[in-house]
């Protein structure tokens, strides 16, 4: 199937850009007239497998894809969840072969650039390399917070932890509002993500309802009691480095 | 290699307070809860809650039964025929 711009579908990519970054009116015309191929995918569906050498990357319209790694008895790390506006694989532009999966959790709508595409528009405009360079940046920083929370956080704050930073991330492009987000995840991948069993899960997400600071129904989180969430996760927002977030 | 159980009650906190405490040859090895209504469709099943030295376990398992934890545990154990 051809590639064709389509700047709806690119919106999204600018929401996200602009979260964390300025774009001159130039700049965001030029990402608003990138080519890009949709594509509609299942949920639990592969996109990019490791060891693969894709030619382009995978921008997220709609619903949430995670990236993964598989190790022995086909035990799964999910490595980071993703949002409309994320390009998961972006950095397959610069590092060729995938060192990890990249798979749908939800069904998902997603828009392929062609690598050529994004390799002439950075070219063409450095400060839009740079702003990739620093969503890189801020996608390490979250691997940082990750690896902490998941060697030095007791169950308990690295669920909310991970709920905070979700919330904030949706927050961010305008698909989150009031302490209520969208939380399409089965206790299983909250298990593969957080290094927990499903027991455990299933017991932390019961001690946070329990103790009144979320609501969980119907793939929709509540933070009830979002002060005292953010205290239990000890979360703190810096290492997203979001532009113009509203206070807590 | 014998099994030896001893049911307890355990404070985790939660419903799942029924548990069996696994000995091998006089010494503690492992620590098994039922899991409570709470679990949905693996209430009834036995989870590792606790595992110490060879049976200690990074990714603790659920069980259908106590047979099926204590095979489970035995194996783990030195002595048992694929021991490490």
């Amino acid at each position: 199937m051809p590639s064709a711009s389509n700047p709806h579908a690119l919106s999204m990519l600018v929401r996200k850009l602009e979260s964390i970054a300025h774009l001159s009116d130039e700049e965001r015309e030029a990402i608003l007239s990138l080519p890009i191929r949709v594509q509609a995918l299942p949920s639990r569906q592969d996109i990019v497998r490791e060891g693969d050498r894709p030619s382009q990357c995978c921008l997220i319209l709609d619903g949430w894809a995670c990236r993964y790694k598989i190790v022995g008895e086909g035990r799964r790390q999910i490595l980071s969840f993703h949002i409309p506006g994320d390009i998961p694989d972006l950095q397959s532009l610069h590092v060729h072969t995938m060192d990890h999966s990249l798979a749908t959790v939800t069904k998902t709508t997603v828009a392929f650039i062609p690598h050529r595409a994004l390799l002439d528009l950075t070219t063409r405009f450095p400060n839009v390399a740079a702003i990739f360079w620093r969503d890189t940046l801020i996608d390490a920083a979250i691997f940082r917070e990750w690896m902490t929370s998941m060697g030095r956080r007791p169950a308990y704050g690295r669920i909310a932890h991970l709920f905070c930073e979700m919330y904030l991330k949706l927050e961010a492009v305008g698909l989150a509002a009031e302490h209520r987000c969208t939380l399409p995840i089965t206790q299983t991948d909250l298990a593969d993500a957080l290094g927990l069993t499903n027991v455990h899960v299933n017991r932390t997400l019961r001690a946070l309802r329990g103790d009144g600071l979320i609501t969980l129904q119907h793939n929709t989180l509540i933070a009830d009691r979002w002060d005292e969430l953010t205290e239990a996760a000890e979360f703190d927002p810096t290492y997203l480095h979001l532009e113009n977030r509203a206070a807590g | 290699m014998s099994l030896h159980l001893q049911p307890v009650r355990i404070a985790t906190g939660t419903p799942d307070t029924e548990s069996q405490l696994v000995f091998a040859d006089g010494f503690l090895v492992a620590v098994l809860v039922r899991l409570s209504d709470d679990h949905g469709d693996m209430a009834g099943m036995w989870y590792l809650e606790a595992g110490f030295g060879p049976v200690e376990y990074s990714f603790p398992p659920t069980f259908t039964n106590l047979d099926e934890a204590q095979a489970w545990i035995e194996q783990r154990l030195p002595g048992a025929p694929h021991s490490l």
